[in-house]
């Protein structure tokens, strides 16, 4: 941290000299728990073998499912606990949990947030499987009643660094152009950011947006977003449950430094038939779900699909834009089969696409990209204390763009594709432990972008495709394990394997950019091969049961990179696999933190600080084309470096009440230096936010009306601007400055939304009381009176008004310099110019559901 | 209906954006010392010097003459002879003429500069010309045409050109954008390009006051010079990374572009380029 020796005099060397000195003290606490932790851990492993040998003798187990009573909804993350002992689990992703406990007679609690308390006095003399239904917490509870004696996941469990979101949470804020979209939500997280106006992008602690692994049902997804970045393929209506983990990854995630994101969709509802569905101002959706046997087997379809271009068309006929138009379209689909009590099937797809066309004047361009993943996974519960699941998985991601006048006509592809292969084993000896053990396997293949071209007859060479393979393989292990009542830790283990595989053919270039060899590579022969060991370790110490201190070290590989030639996240991104040139990237996480709730679990918060540092990063050399790699690879346009990044965060939440929400902020810095870039020496990187916070409030007035808020603040991004200009040829070109050496004005921006739920039964009586003042003028025999079929339904609406950027703030999207007049002749003129792209946008959302 | 124009007037606010003028604090700006030098078979070496200018600074743009170069030592030698170049306006500066080293196919030439007590230098060859097949018209509008060239690449990849054109009457040739391009596609083929009427150098606000139907055309009755010139691999890659830095003023999705100068020599910008030209007229007749 030396080089941080500054250019700022004195009070600059003070600041540096603290950051230096908090970044040391993250690093040395952590080192320290962990340290001591480990020295004490043969003393801790024999007590823990004598008391689980002790109990061994006596031990039976409870397990079981949790589910949502309405509709059959497993409950991710749930608490389970018997009230006696204080000692629980927590469900699985499936919604599985299972205790093994001494004999005895026991109150067994289940609390989840939005659902009242389950409780059940259980005797405990034999193994028993309890299945758990919810009932849900009515909105009108008394704020002091929601009470429950549990132990809370956020100060309790040795996650940090984590948060949970609930899509029915998610969609009570206001969402841009009325688009429910997780991906913005969960850049108002602390240690989240965003990349721009309307852009799903987001950058975790530091890393690249590659950086972040985001699983749709375990499907990784390489594109996550629609239109340039404005939209997230994650329909709101299809997902059921968000959890973005920015440090301390539990062994069973790998192949990302910076961020997991795990998205599950809903399984479908197992009780009864129903149709969810809302048109809004761009796009429309539609999911229908219902039971295929009941409480057996139940199936989701959900679509979406944006009609502006539909609208548009008239309206365009006759101008400049006539053949332009451009949608895009996600489905999702899950079926859920529960063979019987130890066997259950998921099959979830997802198929998401945007199209743009372009005609005019005898140019045409179509550019298609998307998505298609499917997974089957398949539970299987050994017995009540061993709980395991197959997974296999299929994920593409594809872009293309073709462009064609007169008789040329050029088309340029690229992306990836993946076979993956999961296999987990979930261990619950007793209540001190959660043991998982699996093994994962990927085959990718890679298609960094290829052009081909052709005019008329002529074909241009343009070499032949490129593709990349490569084997991708891990096996892991982790404890999470209550070491005493106040410790607890959970230790993990990955080893990971890459190999890239021919067919391959390597250029090797001289200084001047010409080919000197080739290398040729046979299918299936190894071009070149990495591993590493990755340890995770996080560890909590409670102070009372609702203060507790945490410390993780995190080490993750990652062998796939995403080459980037603007700093904006576009489709024509190149996925590229670790080569011999490019090598994986290393990260190593630190964090510290201390976690409080307060009021009866009523309020969260935390404050977490980090560090963290990234090896072999990748980035073009200056003035490379991404495009270029025509008896050339990708990777040789490519230039080294690494990055690393500290911070602190404050989060502090309201759980429950009318009033729910958070307020984070978040102050860091992230720095990245490449040996090519900038003359090697170290710059901020774009996304470096000193400051970034944000306010989320829902506030539920009553059953009609419910109001949400946002407001974002954020440190103005980075960017490299011209500082020179030069006459050459006669016209005037840009000498660029130091790599983000300026900083655009600062982000922030306030949302509000209102939604209106007209109340069914008062409109029914109202309906009622109408058909019977007419039955009463008629003179018709009131003993009998049917509402019309429609309104016998249960049927629902709402409205909601979202407002983006209500007080029109102009948030800058880019900046460039408008010129006039020539500067040989002495005309020459110059303009700074602000492009911002939203400006205050209402829009309304009409949603139903019967 | 109604709602149908609601929407498509609130659809056309989406995606316009807005602008506004801004004041930019900009980074630190350093001098640099700019070299636009260039060698042509049967012609004598031209250097043009200046030095950049800030952006936003306290200094008065409408002076160029301020940022020009005056009483630099340049020189330039064939590897037997050096050719100590002068200003054609000793008062002004900027424009430098060799009078003795006259470029010919096949020899390597040498630059050095030596200018406030720092030395500069550049190196470039001139290859042999390829030429153009032929050139033609190709009429987009009734009588306007951009200007086409047939060219067939010898085999073996490394050639690389650059469009030079100019109307009988106008000053000076003149390139247009993207002017440069290597082989690397069309190595050893025939095919056909064809590029847009460029402004004269120095003439861009008089070029963009053109009505919008007839820039970058050519008309009826023009005759039209094309310097078809063939250049090294070092001189193309300037010239890509020229046009790049174009490009990049004001596209949030493009990486800011610094030239890929063949000038050594610290605080320096630009090229020597060898330029070994064949020549082709075309009399732009009426569409048949």
């Amino acid at each position: 941290m030396k080089s941080n020796a500054c250019r700022f005099g004195i009070a600059g060397e003070m600041i540096d000299f603290t950051i230096d000195a908090a970044v040391n003290l993250i690093k040395s606490t952590t080192n320290l728990l962990l340290l001591s932790f480990l020295k004490n851990l043969r003393v801790i492993f024999i007590f823990s073998l004598l008391s689980g040998f002790t109990a061994m003798a006596q031990n039976f187990t409870i397990s079981g499912y949790v589910k949502d009573s309405r509709n059959g909804e497993s409950a991710i993350g749930a608490n389970v606990y018997v009230k006696e002992l204080m000692k629980g689990a927590s469900t699985n992703v499936y919604g599985f949990y299972s205790l093994t406990l001494p004999a005895g007679t026991y109150t067994l609690q289940c609390s989840y947030v939005g659902f009242q308390t389950f409780s059940k006095v259980i005797e405990l003399n034999k193994n028993l499987s309890e299945q758990i239904s919810l009932l849900p917490e009515e909105t009108t509870l008394n704020e002091v009643e929601v009470v429950s004696e549990k132990t809370d996941q956020n100060v309790q469990s040795t996650q940090m660094s984590s948060v949970q979101l609930d899509v029915a949470q998610i969609k009570k804020l206001p969402a841009f152009m009325g688009e429910v979209d997780i991906l913005k939500t969960i850049q108002l997280i602390p240690g989240v950011k965003s990349a721009g106006d309307g852009n799903t992008g987001f950058y975790v602690r530091g890393g690249g947006p590659d950086q972040n692994l985001i699983l749709l049902d375990e499907a990784t997804i390489y594109n996550a977003s629609h239109l340039m970045g404005f939209f997230s393929i994650f329909n709101g209506d299809a997902i059921k449950n968000v959890n973005l983990i920015k440090g301390g990854m539990p062994s069973q995630y790998g192949g990302r430094l910076s961020s997991v994101l795990d998205v599950s969709m809903k399984e479908g509802n197992s009780q009864k038939f129903q149709v969810d569905g809302g048109i809004g101002i761009i796009a429309s959706r539609l999911t229908i779900q219902g039971p295929i046997k009941k409480d057996k087997a139940s199936f989701i379809i959900s679509a979406r699909r944006t009609y502006a271009d539909v609208i548009a068309k008239p309206f365009m006929k006759h101008t400049d834009f006539a053949g332009t138009s451009y949608y895009f379209y996600d489905l999702n689909a899950k079926l859920n089969y529960q063979i019987n009590d130890k066997n259950r099937l998921f099959l979830s797809a997802y198929f998401g696409r945007d199209i743009f066309k372009y005609n005019n004047d005898g140019f045409t361009a179509k550019i298609p990209w998307g998505n298609a993943t499917a997974c089957l996974r398949w539970n299987h519960l050994f017995n009540a204390k061993l709980f395991s699941n197959l997974s296999v998985v299929y994920s593409k991601y594809d872009f293309s763009f073709t462009a064609a006048q007169d008789n040329f006509e050029l088309t340029l592809f690229s992306g990836i594709k993946d076979w993956n292969v999961k296999y987990d084993v979930n261990y619950f000896p007793n209540t001190r432990h959660n043991v998982k053990v699996g093994v994962n396997y990927i085959f990718h293949t890679f298609t960094p972008s290829n052009v081909s071209a052709k005019q008329g007859e002529v074909k241009f060479d343009i070499g032949r495709v490129i593709r990349l393979y490569s084997h991708d393989a891990a096996i892991y292990v982790s404890d999470d394990w209550e070491v005493t009542d106040r410790i607890k830790v959970n230790a993990g283990l990955r080893f990971g394997y890459f190999a890239q595989v021919g067919p391959f053919t390597r250029y090797k270039k001289n200084d001047f950019g010409k080919t000197i060899d080739t290398v040729v590579y046979a299918p299936g022969k190894k071009v070149a091969d990495y591993n590493g060991l990755e340890p995770r370790l996080s560890f909590r110490y409670s102070l009372s049961r609702t203060l507790s201190l945490k410390a993780s070290y995190t080490r993750n590989f990652q062998y796939i990179h995403l080459a980037s030639i603007s700093s904006v996240s576009l489709p024509t991104d190149v996925w590229m696999p670790c080569t011999e040139l490019i090598k994986p990237q290393i990260g190593n996480q630190y964090a510290f933190g201390v976690f409080k709730n307060f009021n009866h679990d009523m309020f969260e918060s935390s404050v977490e600080v980090y560090y963290k540092d990234m090896k072999n990063q990748i980035d073009y050399k200056e003035g490379a084309e991404p495009q270029d790699n025509v008896f050339d690879n990708p990777d040789n346009a490519f230039t080294y470096g690494k990055g690393w990044a500290y911070g602190a965060e404050f989060f502090l939440k309201k759980r429950t009440g009318k009033f729910t929400g958070w307020i984070g902020y978040t102050l860091s810095w992230t720095w990245r230096q490449f040996d090519a870039i900038n003359y090697g020496k170290k710059y901020l990187a774009k996304y470096d936010r000193r400051h970034d916070a944000s306010v989320v409030i829902t506030y539920d007035h009553n059953k009609k009306w419910n109001f949400g808020l946002i407001w974002v603040y954020g440190t103005g991004n980075r960017g490299t601007l011209p500082s020179a200009l030069f006459a050459y040829e006669g016209s005037v070109s840009n000498d660029y400055g130091l790599r983000n050496s300026y900083k655009f004005p600062d982000y922030h921006r306030l949302d509000l939304s209102v939604t209106y739920t007209p109340d069914r039964e008062k409109q029914i009586e109202k309906k009622r009381a109408r058909i019977t003042r007419r039955y009463e003028r008629r003179g018709k025999d009131m003993s009998n009176i049917n509402l019309p079929k429609w309104w016998a339904k249960n049927y629902q609406s709402s409205w909601t008004l979202s407002i983006f950027n209500a007080y029109n703030r102009y948030n800058p999207y880019f900046i460039y310099f408008d010129t006039s007049g020539d500067f040989l002749s002495g005309t020459f003129t110059v303009k700074a110019k602000q492009v911002s792209l939203f400006p205050v946008l209402p829009t309304i959302t009409w949603n139903f559901k019967f | 209906m109604r709602y149908f124009i609601y929407i498509s007037v609130f659809t056309f606010l989406l995606f316009s954006a807005c602008r506004k003028t801004i004041n930019v604090k900009l980074p630190e700006y350093t001098e640099k010392l700019v070299v636009e030098a260039s060698i042509e078979t049967g012609q004598p070496a031209t250097v043009l010097l200046s030095v950049t200018a800030p952006y936003f600074g306290n200094v008065d743009l409408s002076d160029p003459t301020k940022f020009f170069v005056k009483g630099a030592f340049v020189t330039v030698s064939d590897g037997s002879n050096t050719d100590t170049l002068k200003e054609l306006f000793p008062a002004e500066g900027y424009i430098y003429l060799g009078s003795t080293v006259i470029g010919q196919v096949g020899k390597t030439y040498n630059l050095t500069i030596h200018y406030n007590g720092k030395s500069y230098s550049a190196t470039t060859s001139i290859r042999s010309p390829i030429a153009l097949d032929s050139i033609y018209a190709k009429y987009e509008k009734d009588s306007l045409t951009f200007c086409w060239g047939h060219l067939t690449d010898p085999a073996g990849l490394g050639d690389c050109y650059r469009w030079f054109a100019k109307r009988q009457g106008d000053q000076s040739f003149a390139a247009p954008f993207n002017s440069s391009f290597d082989d690397k596609f069309v190595d050893g083929k025939s095919f056909d390009f064809g590029y847009e009427r460029p402004p004269q150098p120095g003439k861009q606000e008089e070029y963009d006051h053109e009505p919008d139907v007839s820039r970058g055309y050519y008309r009826v009755g023009d005759t039209v010079v094309v310097k078809f010139c063939t250049i090294g691999y070092n001189e193309y890659l300037f010239w890509r990374s020229y046009y790049a830095n174009k490009a990049s003023n004001g596209n949030p999705f493009a990486a800011p572009s610094n030239l890929q100068n063949t000038i050594q020599g610290d605080a320096s910008i630009g090229a020597f380029c060898g330029y070994s030209p064949s020549f082709d007229t075309l009399v732009i007749k009426p569409k048949p």
